[in-house]
This record gives structure tokens, sequence and C-alpha cells, in this order.
């Protein structure tokens, strides 16, 4: 077929219509690759935790060591294994977590580098690494020993290495862990122990019943636990999944989004192409071509601007996805030695938008040839009725410009609803950044700081009782269900009635007095109650079950925490009187490091908070470039269509003596409203695509974050829409310029 | 004279490619009077059209347009001079698809200093009543006389038609070219037509014989007839 040279001049002629569906398509493949590919290759590695490197399902202390931990395995079917680590502050803010390798449970995976062979040699986190520039080769210090980095590692139960279980974000730049041999840690002589256990064979539903089991047994025995956390309850697993998960829900849905839209961004560019080009298709029927040799020939355009743009955008996304990978893994520790591709994924991303793209061409130009060779040679394709809404809308009263505006808005439904859903798209990545930031400034800055006012927490590794170090507050803290079986856990704490560590305020922004049972925001939603209802509990650590009485619910998202008077928390739980297992305080307290299972100051959180500000601005520089792309792509796609098909008209107006910006407000002016109406519908749908995604993260990983939208940031991303209009529009004027008078003057008939 | 043209060449392209449209034309028309040029095709009646519109460009000569130097405007000359004094009636009527009748005849009004009242321009083109229409609702005759109608609101000194009947049938246009004298009567408008038909130069105070971009001959024509009394 002779149409082949058509194909590739109408293409060109019209670069701004092709090019910018192709590149929305390139920009979907790219972001589906990436992120499916990320997943597959992040599940490869976290499943050679659990085959591979044996993944614990549970970790516990207890207050005196076991004994006979082979004879339990025996009985149970359990692997168990004594884990040993210590605290090491190795400058002032900065903290090593140094463990014991085990050879059980809980292995070290290599991420690079060599595993552990001489006595001093010593195993590190690689963010922890990066952040300090601590290479392979380099010599650190501990507690007065001298090890030699022999590579980076990461371990099973500490994927994403945070520093306490209550704490939401890693800060590399203050806090890392570290293996080093068994025999060398011996030396080290402390007492700090923990015992992880891994459910034999393929544990599936019931590793839980076994560890049930265990739990009973040990408390039969008279094994006093101070702490049990199944795997799938430990943030330092759960936080890293989530995250992955929310990661793969983006890969998913944003791309097909995006492709959807270019979908209807396709349709109408064909629609359009289909409509001017009525008389070549009549004269081509009349000339004797078959509707399949004309459907095929037309089908050309959406082949080539898919097929270029998948590929493109393929291609890209492969190419990002090592570096990306090498980004993630100095987050969440996986070992990933080597790319793997997923074909399916590959398949989809190359597949989908050319199918997508076929058949939504193929069935606008089969609408199209329903018509005969001599109406569609008469124009008769291109003579539409006038639309239920043209004909409906009442704009006597309106100026002219205003009423040309909106009846050029309501001439093509489908290109104003692209362009509203393009906008719409821009303005939910880019205030999706904002917002995102906007909750966690409020959360961690406004709620913790306001909540949390001691400045260090130690966290003794056995019960306390009698008067805490001088200056030291006593608190006690344990793990909750909200019932047998139940996917809600939080955390009880027993605090002194007239606390200086912990401040709350109520709904009506007044303290909340300690002396009663308090329950923060977050659980309080999650448990749907309210004061005064009664709650059930079930210990992690002996499994009973317990019912309280709730006083008051604080308004306040450090988490989802019950607090109660200390002696109330040592009542109920059979705990001497006056024990405690924490201390808070406003100094440093001189407790000896082998005392503790672990400390923390209230700086850790600022520098946390500090170290996710830091890729999180990155994150947001992409994103905010992203839904720049997104914006100027469809706002300039539809410019060039509006001018396009009012090419006449335009010349008309210059003919009649329209001065050069008022055509150019008249035509690039008409999408002002679409535009405006695009960023309020983004708004209210991205809030609502965030609370689903919070209460997803709250499902899934515990943490109840609120939607918090600045104004300051809506306005932001306002003027940033507006300014991608204004750019799209200056970059159309050359084009208006360019229609010559004589356009007018040629034949037209309506 | 109102309209002057003097010595007017025009040629497009360069080199050898350059094809002469207009080899040096003299036109003169009165103030108030109706001017018909009548031509075959490729002979250079548009470009004459286009030169004393304003659309384009001459590349020598004078073009004289109620005292006002029309060849030695700027674009920006050109702009102010279509907006004020022109109005520009064509073929195919060129209106606005998805605009209403009233709308298409606010194209212009609302860009002119003193416009007439759109309700009045329509109700002397018969078009009062249907000024929501859309013009795909309208007849061809109708289509025309609303694009008078545009063209008339600026109130324009001199009114441009580019075969003004030439889509329409015997009665549609005899309504139309009865239309534009009572414009010429009405408002004094003058009025300068192309077609290829003869007959309608019957109407016109004076007419243009055009051949291969030169006037050939130049009629005065004493006796004007109504239009209604026309036929050909």
């Amino acid at each position: 077929m002779g149409l082949g040279r058509k194909t590739r001049r109408t293409i060109l002629e019209r670069k701004a219509q092709y090019f910018g569906t192709a590149a929305l398509i390139a920009l979907s493949c790219l972001l589906y690759t990436l992120f499916n590919q990320l997943s597959f290759n992040t599940d490869a590695g976290t499943a050679a935790f659990v085959t591979d490197y044996a993944q614990e399902d549970a970790s516990f202390v207890t207050a005196a060591p076991l004994s006979g931990i082979s004879g339990l395995e025996a009985r149970f079917g359990l692997l168990i294994e004594q884990g040993e680590s210590f605290d090491d502050t190795v400058s002032e803010g900065r903290t090593l977590r140094v463990f014991a390798e085990m050879s059980k449970v809980n292995k070290y995976a290599v991420i690079k580098g060599r595993p552990l062979s001489a006595e001093n040699d010593l195993l590190l986190d690689p963010a922890y690494a990066k952040t300090n520039g601590i290479s392979i080769g380099d010599t650190i210090t501990i507690r007065g020993s001298s090890f030699t980095v022999a590579g980076f590692m990461s371990l099973p139960h500490y994927i994403y290495p945070l520093k306490k279980e209550s704490d939401l974000l890693n800060a590399p730049g203050s806090f890392g862990i570290a293996v080093i041999g068994k025999d060398k840690y011996k030396s080290f002589e402390t007492e700090s122990h923990f015992y992880s256990v891994k459910v034999m064979g393929n544990a599936g539903t019931n590793a839980d019943a076994k560890l049930e089991e265990l739990k009973k047994h040990l408390k039969q025995q008279g094994t006093v636990i101070l702490k049990w956390m199944n795997t799938d309850e430990n943030p330092r697993v759960t936080l890293s999944t989530s995250k992955m998960d929310s990661m793969k829900t983006i890969g998913s849905i944003m791309p097909v989004a995006i492709l959807l839209l270019t979908c209807v961004l396709t349709a109408v560019v064909m629609q359009r192409m289909l409509a001017r080009e009525s008389v070549i298709i009549g004269t081509l029927y009349a000339q004797g071509y078959r509707r399949g040799e004309i459907t095929r020939h037309y089908l050309c355009y959406p082949l080539f601007v898919a097929l270029g743009g998948a590929v493109a955008g393929t291609v890209l996304g492969l190419a990002a996805l090592r570096p990306m990978l090498d980004y993630m893994t100095g987050y969440f520790n996986i070992p990933i030695a080597s790319v793997s591709l997923s074909i399916t994924h590959l398949a989809v991303s190359l597949l989908l938008p050319l199918g997508l793209l076929l058949v939504s061409v193929y069935a606008a130009i089969r609408r199209k040839l329903v018509h005969t060779p001599i109406e569609l040679l008469r124009g008769g394709g291109e003579q539409r009725k006038t639309g239920f809404l043209e004909r409906r809308a009442k704009l006597d009263r309106l100026k002219f410009a205003a009423k040309f505006k909106i009846r050029e808005q309501l001439r093509s439904v489908p290109r104003s609803l692209f362009l509203l859903l393009g906008v719409a798209l821009a303005t939910m990545l880019l205030l999706l950044g904002f917002t995102m930031k906007s909750s966690i400034d409020y959360m961690l800055k406004d709620s913790y700081e306001s909540t949390y006012k001691y400045r260090y927490e130690y966290m003794f590794n056995s019960m306390r009782q009698g008067a805490p170090p001088n200056g030291g507050e006593t608190f006690s803290a344990a793990p909750f269900a909200s019932g047998p079986g139940s996917p809600i856990n939080f955390t009880a704490y027993g605090v002194i009635s007239d606390t200086h560590s912990i401040s709350l305020n109520n709904r009506n922004g007044k303290p909340i007095a300690f002396d009663r049972v308090v329950i923060t925001k977050p659980l309080a939603e999650r448990l749907n109650v309210k004061p005064d209802d009664t709650i059930k509990m079930v210990s992690k650590l002996d499994s009973r079950l317990y019912s309280i009485k709730v006083d008051e619910v604080a308004d306040s998202y450090v988490g989802e925490l019950l607090f109660m008077p200390l002696e109330s928390f040592n009542e109920l739980l059979g705990f001497p009187a006056e024990s405690y297992l924490g201390v808070w305080s406003q100094q440093p307290l001189n407790i000896p490091d082998h005392e503790l299972l672990s400390s923390s100051t209230a700086a850790e959180m600022r520098q946390a908070f500090d170290s996710l500000t830091q890729p999180m601005q990155a994150m947001l520089g992409v994103i905010s470039l992203l839904s720049f792309m997104i914006g100027l792509i469809v706002i300039y796609v539809v410019t060039s269509l509006i001018i396009e098909e009012n090419k006449d008209n335009i010349s008309l107006m210059k003919v009649l003596g329209y001065r050069k910006k008022e055509v150019y407000s008249l035509i690039l002016n008409s999408s002002a409203v679409t535009v405006v109406l695009g960023f309020l519908l983004g708004v209210p749908l991205l809030v609502f695509s965030l609370k689903a995604m919070y209460r997803s993260l709250a499902d899934s990983a515990g943490i109840v974050m609120p939607v918090k939208m600045s104004v300051v940031y809506v306005g932001v991303g306002f003027v940033i829409i507006y300014l991608i209009f204004e750019l799209s529009k200056a970059m159309s004027k050359k084009k208006i310029a360019a229609i010559p008078m004589a356009e007018a003057l040629k034949s037209r008939a309506e | 004279m109102f309209v002057h043209l003097h010595r007017v060449k025009k040629s497009y392209g360069t080199g050898e490619t350059a094809a002469v449209v207009l080899k040096g034309v003299d036109l003169e028309l009165g103030k108030g009077e109706v001017g018909v040029i009548l031509g075959p095709s490729g002979s250079g009646k548009s470009t004459l059209l286009n030169l004393i519109g304003g659309i384009d460009h001459a590349d020598s000569g004078t073009v004289t347009v109620g005292g006002s130097d029309v060849t030695g405007l700027n674009d920006n000359g050109l702009v102010e001079y279509r907006r004020e004094h022109v109005g520009f009636i064509f073929q195919f009527y060129n209106l606005i698809p998805n605009l209403t009748v009233g709308e298409n005849v606010e194209v212009v009004s609302h860009i002119s200093k003193a416009p007439l009242p759109i309700d009045q321009v329509l109700e002397a083109v018969g078009m009062l009543d249907k000024k929501s229409r859309f013009p795909r609702e309208l007849s061809g005759g109708e289509q025309q006389r609303v694009a008078i109608a545009r063209a008339v609101v600026k109130n324009p000194q001199l009114l441009l038609c580019d075969e003004p009947t030439g889509a329409l049938d015997f009665n549609t246009s005899r309504d139309i070219l009865k239309l534009l004298q009572s414009i010429n009567g009405d408002y004094g408008t003058t009025i300068l037509m192309i077609t290829h038909n003869t007959a309608i130069s019957a109407m016109a105070h004076r007419v243009y014989k055009v051949r291969d971009g030169e006037i050939v001959e130049t009629l005065a024509n004493a006796s004007i007839l109504p239009a209604e009394r026309m036929e050909w």
C-alpha cells in the first residue's frame, strides 16, 4: 500500500500531538517497568531471607537465660538460637549495634565484600557505611578493639535498621548495625541476649500455633518473658515490606493511569485526524481501497506511537533499574546479587500500550468507516451534530471572550475531559510529595516533639525495682494485641502519674493527666472506641486476656499507644510493685552498657527525620518533575489540538482585524477554566487516595498518619500548574503566528 | 476617489518559479459606489481584493483607501485598518461553526470601536429570529446573510465580497445581492465585489474586467439595475 509516506509525513507535520502521546506512553512504561521490576527483584531478595538465611519467625527476651534449648527445639520442631548484641556509642549521637554472628537463625547475608573469617573481621550495614564514609578494608574501633570492615551485610530481622521498634524511620547517620564473630563477641562480656526462633519445615499457618505452644510451655516452666515479638509484627521487617508494598501499588496504579490517559488522548487525536481526512478516506474508498486496507493504514499511527513509546520507556526503565536497586538496598538491606528480569512485566510493558491504543483507535476508525464513500467525500464525517451541552449552554449574559472560551471547551468533550484528567493527575502527583511531607512534618515535628519531653531513654535488659538512677523517671512498656489473633497491635506504657516525660492533649487541646487510662487517636480509630468504653487486650508476653476501661483519647499521632499509671500497669500484668523496665531523663545517666537492652536520645528522632528529609526531597523532586512533564505534555498536546482545529478561525480572526494578543487570548486561554477545574478536582482526589493509602499503611505496618494538606503547598501547587499552562501557551504562540490569513480565504463549507 | 490603486504589482515566489499575478494595476472607485471585478480563475481578482483589504502586501505601486495609503502600513497598521475600515464577505461564509448566529456577529462587534447594535443588523439581514441557531442548522443563503451581518456590524467604509453568491442558487443569490444593494443604499457603504457572474455587473457603478494580471477594461454604469430585476 502506497500510503506509508503519508503516515510518516502526517506524524512529522503534527509532531506535538504524536510525539507528545509517545512521550506519555514512554513515561508510563518507564514507571511500570521500573517499579515492577524493582518489586520483582526485592521480592526475590526478601524471599531469600526466609529460605537461604533462616529469617526468624519470632524473637523473645527472658529475665533469665534459657536452658535446655535443644530439648525445646526437638519438642516443638523449632530452631532456637541465642542472639547477642550491644550498643556501642561510636561518637556523640552515633550508635552501632553490634551482633554476634548467628549460625542457625538470622544468618547474615553478604551484600558486598567477603564473609567473616579473621577474628577481628566485622561486617557493616551498607547504609551506615555509606552515610559515614566507611569502605571495605577500613578499620573501626569498638570498645577499644580494632576491627577490619570485611564487607557489607544484611540481617534478616533487621531489613530496615531501626534503632527502636517504635521508630518509624531509620537514621543511617546516627545508627547502624554490625556483625562480628561469636568468639570475639564473647570477649566483650555483655549480658544482653535474646532468642530467635524459626519454625522448622513448611511453617505456614501452624507457625503461630507452634510459637504459642512454646510461649505457653515457657510460662509453665516459670520463665519470665520480658519481650516477645513475632516477625510479622517486627517493624524492622514489616516496615520494609509495607514500603515495598506501597511501591508496588504505585507501580501498578500510576503507569496504568497515565496509560489510560494516553489512550484517551490518542483516541482524541485520531478522531480529529479522521475528521480532517474525511474527504481523503472517501477518495480512497472511491478509488477501490477496501475497509481493511484503510483500517490498516490508520492503525499505523497508534502502532508507531505505541511501539516507539513502549520500547523507549521500557528501555529507560530497565536502564534505571540497577541504580534504583542500589538506592533501595541502601535503605532496606536486602541481598540482591544480580538483577533479574520478570518476562511477564517486560511483555506487559511492551504490549499493553500497543493493545490498548490499537483497540481504542480501531473503534474510532470503524465508526468513521460506517459512512459511505459519497458521505465521506462530502465531508460527511466532519459534519457533526451540535452537542447537547453546546445547545444547552445559556451564555447570553456573558462577555464574548467568555462565551468563545466556553464554547471551545464544549466543542470536544473528550478533549476537555482528557485535559481535565491530565491536569488532575499532574496535580495529584505534584501535591503527593508536598502532602506526604506535610503529613510527616506534622507527625514527627508537631506530634513527636510535643509528646515526648524526655531527652534520653534507657531500656533495661531485665526487670528493675527500687529507686531509679538519679534524675530518671521510671516507666514500663509491653506489647499487646486487641484480641486473640487480632492484627491490631499496640504498646502499653506504664508511666508515673505526674510524669514530665510525656505530654498529651485531648481533642480540645487541654493537657491530659496520667492518673487514668489514655489511648492515642490512631488506636482509638482502629479499635473504634471512645472514652469510657472497655477494650480487650491480649499480652504478647504471656498471651493472657485483659479488659481495661479507656478514660481518655489523646489527640496525638505518635503511634498506637496506651498509657496507664505504672502501679496499675504492674498490678495488671502481675509484676512486682514499683518495678520498671526503663528510665526517661533529661540528662545522660551513667548506666552500665551490660544492663541495657537499648538507649536512645530524643535528638535521634530529629536525626532520623533529617535523614528522611534528604531522600524525600529527592523523591519530591522526581515526582514534581514527573508531574511537570505530564502536565506540560497534556496541556501542550491539547493546545496543539485546539490550534489545529481552529486554524480557519484563527485565520479568519486575523482577516477580521484581531490583534495578535486578542487571538492568543481567545484561543490559548480557552483551556484556562479546564486547567483550574482539573487542579480543583485533583486536590480532593489526592486526599481521598492518600487516606486510602494511609489506611492500608495502618493495616500493614501499624503506622497511622494524618492527611495534612498545607494551604501554602496547595497554593504553590496551583502556581506550578498554572505556570506549566503559561509555558505551554508560550510554546504554542509560534504556531498561531504561523497560520496565514489565506486559510480563511480558501473554500470552506459548513 | 475612495479606493485608488496606482501601478500595483504583485508576484509570488522568486527566480524562475516566480509567478507575476498583478502587472501594474490601476483602479478607482468612488465613495458609496458598488464595484464589480469580473474575470476568469487565476486572473488575479482575489489578489487584488487581498491587497485592497490589507491582507497582503503589494510589491510596488500604491493602494489608497479613504485617503490612507494602505501600502505604507506595517503589519500592525494593517490590523488596525482591517479592524476599523474593512468588512469581508467570503464565498463559503466562513462562520465559526461552534458559535451561534448572534455570537458569530459578535466576533466582529466586540472588537469594533462603534459597532451597530447586533439585533438591528440581524433584523436588517432577516436573521434575528435565528439568532440562537448554530451555522450548521442554517441554509447556505442564511449563512451568507449572517456573514453579511458580521461584515456590516462594524459599519465599515469598505465592504469586500469574494464571490458572495458563488455557492448559492439563483433565488438565494438574488436575495443576497438585494441585501448588499440595500446596505449600500442605507449605510452608504462602498462595496467591491469579485464574481464570475457577468449579470451581477448590472448592479455596479463600475465594472473592472481582469485578465492575466491586468485590468483590461473599466466600465462605468449609469443605469444601476435593482437586484430583484436581475436575471441570469
